[in-house]
């Protein structure tokens, strides 16, 4: 059975030439088809990572006449016509049309929240060079566009850290299931949900931090606004192509409420900003607004590889030992191998800790959790090559020779960020502190186990 | 002799990023990211696909060429092994595009610092009014002459399928050829088939 929703990503099969670079990418072997033939997508299979979209070079030629007119092309994708960038085969459909709408409803308040990825690419789709860092301009731009909260998944990715470092300390030190998966990146647990659904139970149950953010608009976010939850259009800002798919889950849902209305890849705001005539590189610098858009640099950490274990071993080494944790850069989780493995000492407690970035190079650990051989307490797995700066809605670099420095930039602004910031660890955010005092409660009680936590279920395709 | 660009059809795969790579090389601006990309590809190399092949054609840089021979205002000279066409001397008259015995010149708009550029004299009438007509060009493989790197459309290909034909590589392609057939010729003699 197809799932309407998982149709997100598509190949043109008047553009496609059948190289098949894209099957070579994608990690879970969803993309169908004979050499020199058009390629199609199995939907059951896919992860929507777009990696596809990345590497895709069939693009539509000017010498050539296709039975679908370029302008109608760009309206099946949900791209702006007047864009004058060429367009390729593998695409995403895009979400461009519900969020202008939104804009444009005097009824809506409209509240965005911007994934720590886009910050450090955005700046490319306007000329700037590759990794250059601009989270003022960034928010600067979605106030024009006229949102009326910009807000920001860096406060929920410390949120999670909060609630995911304690569900694996709690696990830890109370025999709870071992090892513990992240659960931030879609595509990842959708690969669990329907490849190792005998291993769904080792995903962690927070929601990942898009869908943390979602939830946390229509609650705390509309309390401080006096707003009613209904009136809340609640839009995120992605690096990544299977954010789309998460935000419109059925398990993605809190009293009715759908956490994520709608979701944009770093492209589409980009092509936002330019149709709405806004001089990106000369804007100024602004910040994003309170109580939700403040966070840590461990937050920030969330975009690269590695990130999401260095900021949760920043506050779980804390909530075990209760002393500040003496060097806050832990480097051995960083870096581009596909899979890094460490031990953590807190105190006592020896934390044994697994990074893995890029799917395929989770299936050896995965079968070796399987046979019972997994001697390790807390895993994180990105979907993309090196996590979300090289997800599938990120700048398309058009050359893969370019693509190595895009990365390596990206990330090094990635660490620049962390370092500029006042706080880096996520529990001493004092915006975190303040909604566990005046709203949450306490990690893993009873709200916020309500509104920030979820559970994954056993997907029709199965290995 | 004359150095060449071959593409090998057994190897080709089809996935046009060597015309990607073309067009980008030839660009008068950089261009790294799809949305710097505000004008059409255009490749000097064409891949062509039918049922049967997939192979990227490019000109042959023949020793006595035929577009040149035609050319009647002068506007592809020889230099440094190549036949080159000076875009400035063209006047678009597509007789090149006929001599052609491989199909692999192409007629195309001129751009300058991403913009069209456009003709002084003629104008194009339209259901708009009169419209400037765009400056149309022969442009053909030029080897990425003066790039650092060489030819763009080699370093890109994820397959390996193109090869420097250049005289080094026809002088041994040759030798060993004719030291194959020596070969053969002696091998036949003393077994007696000949």
């Amino acid at each position: 059975m197809v799932d309407k929703d998982t149709d997100i990503i598509k190949i043109d099969a008047e553009l496609c030439t059948g190289c098949r670079r894209c099957a070579e990418v994608c990690p879970v072997d969803a993309i169908e088809g004979k050499q020199g033939t058009p390629q199609f997508i199995n939907v059951e299979k896919c992860v929507m990572c777009g990696q596809c979209i990345q590497i895709c070079s069939a693009y539509a030629s000017i010498f050539e006449e296709y039975r679908t007119s370029r302008e109608d092309k760009l309206r099946e994708r949900n791209m702006p016509v007047t864009l004058e960038e060429p367009i390729f085969a593998a695409y995403n459909i895009g979400d461009l049309p519900k969020v202008k709408e939104a804009l444009t409803n005097t009824e809506a308040f409209t509240m965005v929240q911007c994934a720590p990825a886009v910050r450090v690419a955005i700046a490319e789709e306007f000329g700037m060079p590759l990794g250059s860092l601009a989270p003022g301009k960034l928010a600067a731009a979605l106030r024009q566009l006229g949102f009326n909260r910009i807000y920001d998944t860096n406060f929920a990715a410390d949120l999670t850290i909060m609630e995911e470092g304690s569900e694996l300390v709690q696990r830890i030190t109370e025999g709870g299931l071992l090892p513990m998966f992240t659960s931030c990146c879609p595509a990842w647990v959708k690969f669990v949900e329907q490849e190792y659904p005998e291993l769904i139970p080792h995903l962690s149950s927070c929601k990942s931090p898009q869908q943390m953010a979602g939830t946390m608009f229509k609650t705390y976010g509309a309390q401080a606004d006096g707003v009613e939850p209904d009136n809340i259009y609640s839009v995120a800002i992605m690096p990544c192509t299977c954010k789309k798919f998460e935000s419109q889950r059925p398990e993605m849902n809190t009293d009715g409420y759908q956490n994520v209305d709608a979701v944009l890849t770093t492209r589409e705001l980009a092509y936002l900003i330019k149709e709405a005539g806004i001089d990106f590189s000369s804007l100024p610098e602004e910040d994003f607004d309170k109580p939700l858009g403040m966070y840590s640099g461990a937050g920030h950490l969330f975009c690269a590889t590695g990130g999401v274990m260095e900021a949760a071993i920043r506050t779980a080494y804390e909530l075990i030992t209760n002393e500040p944790i003496p060097n806050v850069n832990i480097q051995y989780v960083r870096g581009s191998q596909g899979v890094r493995r460490g031990v953590v000492h807190a105190g006592d407690v020896k934390v044994k800790t697994v990074v893995v970035s890029g799917l395929k190079n989770v299936v050896p650990i995965l079968e070796e959790i399987k046979k019972g051989n997994a001697d390790f307490h807390f895993m994180e797995v990105m979907t993309c090559p090196v996590g979300c700066v090289s997800g599938g809605g990120q700048p398309k670099v058009l050359l893969p020779k370019d693509t190595e420095i895009a990365y390596k930039n990206r990330i090094s602004s990635t660490y620049r960020h962390d370092e500029e910031q006042t706080y880096r660890k996520s529990h001493e955010n004092p915006e975190i502190k303040a909604i566990y005092k005046n709203f949450l409660g306490e990690p893993l009680g009873h709200k916020s186990h309500h509104l920030l936590h979820t559970e994954y279920k056993q997907r029709g395709y199965c290995k | 002799m004359n150095t060449f660009i071959l593409g090998n059809p057994g190897k080709c795969i089809g996935c046009k990023a060597c015309e990607i790579a073309c067009s980008v090389a030839h660009l008068d601006t950089s261009v790294v990211k799809a949305n710097e990309m505000n004008l059409p590809f255009i490749s000097r190399l064409n891949l062509v696909r039918t049922s049967s092949v997939t192979m990227p054609i490019q000109c042959r840089q023949c020793e006595d060429a035929p577009c040149a021979n035609v050319c009647s205002v002068g506007a592809i000279v020889h230099k440094d092994n190549c036949n080159v066409v000076l875009e400035e001397k063209c006047i678009g008259c597509k007789e090149c595009m006929l001599a052609c015995p491989f199909g692999m010149i192409d007629m195309q708009p001129k751009f300058t610092e991403g913009e069209a550029e456009f003709q002084v004299g003629l104008k194009v009438e339209s259901l708009q009014g009169e419209q400037k007509k765009a400056y149309v060009v022969m442009q053909k493989c030029d080897l990425c002459k003066g790039r650092a790197n060489g030819p763009a459309c080699i370093e890109v290909c994820p397959a390996d399928a193109f090869v420097i034909v250049n005289p080094d590589f026809i002088r041994k392609n040759i030798h060993d050829k004719r030291v194959s057939s020596a070969q053969e010729i002696a091998k036949r003699k003393y077994t007696g088939n000949s």
